[in-house]
């Protein structure tokens, strides 16, 4: 029998960069939570993605994909009100920008 | 990260205010009653929700809580003079009686009947679980006390602390319920270390937290939205079968419970808002099933753990800014991470560090911080809720409180809801 692997939606994603697999397994994450938790989840993963970002442009200003990781950086802030607003489908679409 | 207005929402507390009318539908601990120990003693200013009030015993042992300032000229009652069944300013001899009403206004003509039209804003009190609370809500809101475990256990089996801390109370609340921060903090610089000693310590001791602490750094969170508030639950891998689970309660509005293991005493916190910079914390240990032994009261009178000496008349911790919390340099080098004695000392001087009232628009959370962000949201979906007619349920529902925190050992296939639901439930 086959076992749906998709995304758990009570699991926290490991957040350590800024990679399109991350933003890929956020983004899956968001279209399946629902509950008070997983958006709390969701909206802790939105935090590391805006402070991981934000350190970089802080750090490293001249980085050659600077104006992509400053996308990122502001999709992220916006996502994460989207869902503390309970919106994280909305949020997904914004993170599927930065892709 | 919170958005400037959501801070601002989650952090005034005065009349009015969102938060405040929040906090204003629950009963709130406001007293030792060593602070008004006995009839017509002498009355106390208390501070509360931003509110200037006043304090006092009256002959039949009533406790009054009323406005500190005389409706009349506005001059302060603590001045006043408790006697016969009410407190009188001594500016012009207006007296009240516990309920607000005035009794007397000898310097008006009798005939003008002007002292029945005449009360000072009072709420109403209660004397419970070792302490007095206060309601400041709206009378016909009025909540049930919350039936909490160690308000309802012998005076014997429980201790109970205040203290004057230099924050908002949503920082002390964060700091209660952020469980990633006890293994810096509070710990030893061996036990940060690993080292072979306290490796050799710790393997075979009966202390889990120690034990399980040092074998895996990186631990799990989870929350859980409970009818009471939040359950926080972080696991960390244990024996080769078996996870160790720390689960913190959080129950609103802003009462936390820290982990316990079975045989051992239990500790929580109560954080009440004195006004938006400032912060009472109540700290409590209780055992269910005995006095609070030996070891536990020597804990205590060392300061070694959850509670401070403090003045006697500020309740301001004798460990404080101003002295910076006695830390010691060289301890720091060699023993302890910060140098500074006692968890509660250590505590209170890193969140009094952050400032008074926290700008959280700045700052970095990760995903180790859910249980700050749980808090946060649950709130502001309570005070939101409130704002449009919503009235908190836990309010009025005092059984929901009777439950505990726990800490254990469970089958790595065993859900911790599952595993530890008999130790979460209150005995007494």
């Amino acid at each position: 029998m086959a076992v749906n692997r998709g995304p758990n939606p009570a699991h926290i994603v490991t957040v350590t960069d800024l990679s399109p697999q991350t933003l890929r397994s956020l983004i899956a994450h968001l279209e399946v939570s629902t509950d008070f938790e997983h958006l709390v989840y969701r909206e802790s993963e939105l935090d590391a993605i805006w402070s991981i970002s934000g350190f970089v442009l802080k750090n490293d200003p001249e980085k050659a994909d600077g104006e992509t990781i400053h996308r990122l950086h502001e999709a992220a802030h916006r996502a994460h009100d989207l869902v503390a607003c309970g919106r994280p489908r909305e949020a997904a679409d914004i993170l599927r920008t930065c892709l | 990260m919170l958005s400037r207005e959501e801070n601002h929402v989650l952090t005034q507390t005065g009349p009015g205010t969102p938060c405040g009318e929040y906090f204003r539908r629950y009963w709130l601990p406001v007293l030792l009653p060593t602070e008004v120990p006995f009839p017509d003693c002498p009355p106390v200013r208390v501070r509360l929700l931003g509110e200037d009030l006043v304090a006092f015993r009256d002959t039949q042992g009533r406790v009054g809580l009323m406005d500190e300032y005389c409706p009349h000229r506005l001059a302060s009652l603590f001045w006043g003079r408790n006697e016969e069944c009410g407190l009188r300013c001594v500016y012009h001899g207006w007296k009240f009686d516990v309920n607000g009403a005035c009794l007397d206004m000898p310097n008006e003509p009798p005939e003008y009947g002007f002292q029945n039209k005449i009360r000072i804003q009072a709420y109403p009190t209660r004397e419970y679980g070792g302490l007095i609370w206060a309601y400041l809500g709206p009378p016909a809101k009025m909540p049930e006390l919350p039936k909490l475990e160690w308000a309802r256990v012998p005076d014997s089996h429980r201790y109970v602390s205040k203290r004057f801390q230099e924050t908002n109370y949503l920082q002390a609340v964060e700091g209660g319920i952020d469980s990633s921060h006890s293994n810096f903090l509070h710990a030893t610089v061996d036990a940060f270390r690993v080292t072979d000693s306290y490796v050799t310590k710790v393997r075979n001791s009966n202390n889990l937290r120690a034990k399980y602490h040092m074998l895996d750094r990186a631990p799990r969170f989870t929350v859980k939205k409970t009818d009471y508030g939040l359950l926080m639950a972080v696991r960390r891998n244990a024996e080769e079968d078996t996870y160790y689970w720390r689960l913190t309660q959080f129950l609103l509005p802003s009462h936390t419970m820290i982990p316990y293991q079975k045989g051992n005493s239990i500790h929580g916190h109560c954080w009440v808002p004195r006004d938006d910079q400032t912060c009472w914390v109540w700290t409590i240990s209780w055992n269910p099933e005995q006095p609070l032994s030996q070891e536990d009261l020597d804990a205590i009178a060392s300061e070694t753990f959850v509670h401070s000496k403090v003045d006697p008349a500020s309740f301001r911790p004798l460990r404080n800014k101003d002295n910076n919390y006695g830390i010691d340099r060289n301890l720091q080098r060699t023993t302890t991470m910060t140098g500074i004695h006692g968890f509660a000392a250590q505590d209170q001087a890193l969140q009094e560090s952050i400032g008074p009232e926290v700008d959280r628009t700045r700052e970095h959370l990760g995903t180790s911080d859910t249980a700050i962000i749980a808090t946060r949201r649950l709130l502001l979906q309570e005070i939101r809720a409130l704002e449009e007619g919503q009235e908190p349920k836990t309010a009025h529902r005092g059984d929901l409180y009777w439950v505990r925190s726990c800490s254990l050992l469970l089958d790595r296939d065993v859900e911790f809801e599952e595993g530890a639901r008999e130790l979460m439930k209150a005995e007494v």
